[in-house]
């Protein structure tokens, strides 16, 4: 009912000159002003809700810009301050930026982990840690015995485990990539892929552990540090004797 | 009858012939109304040229003497008035420099009395001498004053850096390094007050034009505004980041600062408790001239002089090594401006370096421009400049050492306080005059 009555408002208000009548609606949205007599304005302005002084008000008064344009004059005018504010006896001379911390795991710049790609661009480090293998061999043998022929060794031995968990890193993908390649082939050939069980990939790795150990001629020492291991362990679950 | 031209007497006949008919008559009196009127309006226009021409003659009259002096006075309040003097400013030849040797060390800082009848000078040696501009004769000496003697110094006892004279010539105020700002009568050079409160060495100081209020500002970053008459203690306004270099001050209520290594030139304007920023030079701002109530000249360490306007941040004119640059091949250093000044609402500017020479600029259009005029030979350091009130002459300070420290010493030069006469050529002849 009441938009029908607005609707009419409006019709009426595009159509002739706005009658009184259309300034009883009060509240209605359009509503041609400038067709309207002095006097029927009064009377909308009196009648009319916030509104209707809110559009008469518009239409008296330039839309002002909530932001207003700076002159370019004002940009080149002195700074204005007040003159009674003490200023502090230590001021910034030189420009100090603040070094901000960035942690890379966590950063959008550094983008997302693959290792590979890692190992790939830093292949150059390894030049470096070989080098610094050398100088800590140097090192060694100059110093006979004491505290730094220590710290020393313990450098020495972490280098050379790193270096070995590297290697390491460095088979596993290898392994990964050949078996990516067969499978690649197979489903080329035609056969559906196949993809190996957690246990058989353990399997795997364990034979391959074992012929690297019986190459090596460290299997002996293995499986017996594996056997007293296994043994503490077994020892743990007995009952306790009394 | 109908064939007489308006302009023609009444024809002779008229009176001859003691007939006349009535019909002459009558054409004759339906003349004399024409010409009567004709007769009243060429009067009645004379009357006006007249009126008119006694008009003019007042209007000439009155603008010479006082619409004129008005106009003036307002152009001046609202820094506008300028008389090109540049232009016709000649060198003196080296003999007319009178030299007036005194003082036993550097001359820091020369004031000059209003009626351009005797200067103020002030010295590393703590004393200030009285001179006589006609006679060259020392009028007056102030001597040192022992440190830590009781009761009120009658002297300084440290370098003074600073000095002023009120506008009717009664009271001068000096600044020293001591913190103290010392009121002397100009006349008699006797000691009427002393202004504690800086916290640093006073570095500036100046009277507003017409009143006996002085403001100061010190090494210690502020400038207070004081009142020589009433021995008080106004207000004291915040805003520099350094120790600052000189202070100037004209007629208006306020007052401007040199920044030293703060870089800025600060206008203090004291009613409103605000003050406006400026920035160009790139070394250390150590002197600084008002021109007129617009526009300022500064000089600073790196050799720059630059002309600024109130309504622009920015200088208006820069002129960067000013007095030349010196030192080993390679090596070459900009001379340090020591010193500026302005001869009032002209167009007329000074620089005094330790170059050898005290170089004239002439303000182009707008203060827009700085054109090198001439430069007057005049060998050690030129700590103070001042142009007379007239615009006769011009006082140079001369020292061995900078006014602020010893980093060079040139032995060649006098410590002395030199005056330099400005011969005006004649103006040339206006083409077609």
């Amino acid at each position: 009912m009441r938009k029908m009555q607005k609707a009419g408002a409006r019709a009426k208000a595009q159509g002739s000159h706005g009658a009184v009548q259309s300034g009883s609606m009060a509240g209605d949205q359009q509503k041609d002003t400038s067709d309207m007599s002095f006097e029927e304005l009064l009377e909308l302005q009196s009648r009319g809700g916030p509104k209707a002084c809110k559009q008469l008000a518009g239409r008296s008064a330039p839309k002002q810009s909530p932001r207003q344009p700076v002159c370019v004059a004002d940009k080149h005018r002195p700074l204005e301050m007040s003159a009674k504010v003490r200023v502090p006896f230590l001021r910034q001379v030189v420009p100090i930026s603040k070094k901000v911390a960035r942690d890379p795991r966590f950063d959008d710049l550094s983008g997302e982990y693959n290792p590979e790609i890692f190992d790939k661009t830093y292949q150059f480090l390894n030049d470096i840690r070989a080098k610094e293998k050398v100088l800590v061999k140097k090192q060694l043998k100059k110093r006979r015995s004491g505290e730094e022929r220590e710290k020393l060794q313990q450098l020495l031995r972490r280098m050379e485990q790193q270096e070995t968990a590297q290697q390491e890193r460095k088979q596993q993908q290898e392994q990964r990539l050949a078996l990516k390649q067969e499978r690649r082939a197979l489903a080329q050939q035609g056969h559906r892929p196949y993809f190996l069980k957690k246990s058989e990939q353990r399997q795997l790795a364990l034979a391959e552990k074992f012929k690297e150990l019986k190459r090596s001629k460290k299997l002996e020492s293995f499986l017996s540090r594996k056997r007293r291991r296994n043994a503490g362990k077994d020892r743990k679950h007995l009952p306790l004797s009394n | 009858m109908s064939g007489t031209s308006p302009l023609d007497p009444a024809p002779s006949f008229h009176s001859l012939t003691p007939r006349k008919t009535e019909e002459e008559e009558e054409e004759e009196l339906e003349e004399t109304p024409q010409e009567k009127k004709l007769r009243l309006a060429k009067l009645y226009l004379e009357q006006l040229r007249q009126q008119e021409e006694e008009k003019a003659e007042a209007r000439e009259f009155e603008e010479d003497q006082v619409a004129g002096r008005l106009k003036e006075d307002v152009l001046e309040q609202r820094g506008r008035l300028q008389k090109s003097v540049a232009k016709e400013i000649q060198a003196p030849a080296p003999t007319d420099i009178r030299v007036l040797r005194g003082h036993q060390l550097s001359i820091t800082c020369l004031v000059i009395t209003p009626d351009d009848l005797a200067i103020f000078s002030a010295a590393k040696d703590c004393t200030i001498i009285k001179w006589s501009v006609e006679t060259g004769r020392k009028l007056r000496v102030i001597p040192r004053a022992k440190k830590g003697t009781q009761g009120q110094p009658s002297g300084h006892s440290s370098h003074i850096l600073c000095m002023a004279i009120s506008s009717d010539g009664k009271y001068l105020a000096s600044g020293d390094r001591s913190k103290l700002i010392l009121i002397w009568e100009a006349q008699s050079c006797q000691h009427l007050y002393t202004f504690t409160g800086h916290r640093d060495a006073v570095s500036g100081l100046a009277f507003r034009r017409g009143t006996h209020q002085l403001y100061s500002t010190s090494h210690d970053r502020s400038v207070k505004v004081w009142n020589a008459a009433e021995n008080s203690y106004v207000e004291t306004l915040f805003g520099h980041q350094d120790a600052v270099a000189a202070l100037d001050a004209l007629s208006r209520e306020c007052c401007v600062t040199a920044g030293g290594r703060d870089g800025t030139v600060r206008v203090w304007k004291i009613p409103e408790e605000s003050q406006l920023v400026f920035y160009g030079h790139q070394g250390s701002i150590d002197c600084i001239h008002l021109i007129n109530e617009e526009h300022m000249v500064s000089g600073a360490d790196d050799g720059s002089v630059a002309l600024w306007g109130l309504s622009k941040k920015r200088p208006l004119a820069l002129q960067r090594e000013a007095h030349g640059l010196h030192g080993e091949p390679g090596l070459e250093q900009p001379y340090w401006v020591s010193s500026v000044a302005a001869l009032l609402n002209t167009d007329l500017v000074a620089t005094g370096s330790h170059n050898a020479c005290v170089r004239l600029w002439q303000c182009g259009e707008g203060f827009r421009q700085l054109d090198p005029l001439c430069d007057i030979p005049l060998v050690g350091f030129i700590n103070s400049l001042k142009f007379s009130s007239a615009g006769d002459f011009l006082v140079a300070g001369v020292g061995q050492e900078h006014r602020l420290g010893r980093w060079w010493r040139i032995k060649e030069a006098r410590n002395s306080v030199c005056i330099i006469p400005l011969r005006r050529a004649p103006a040339a002849p206006v083409a077609g005059s």
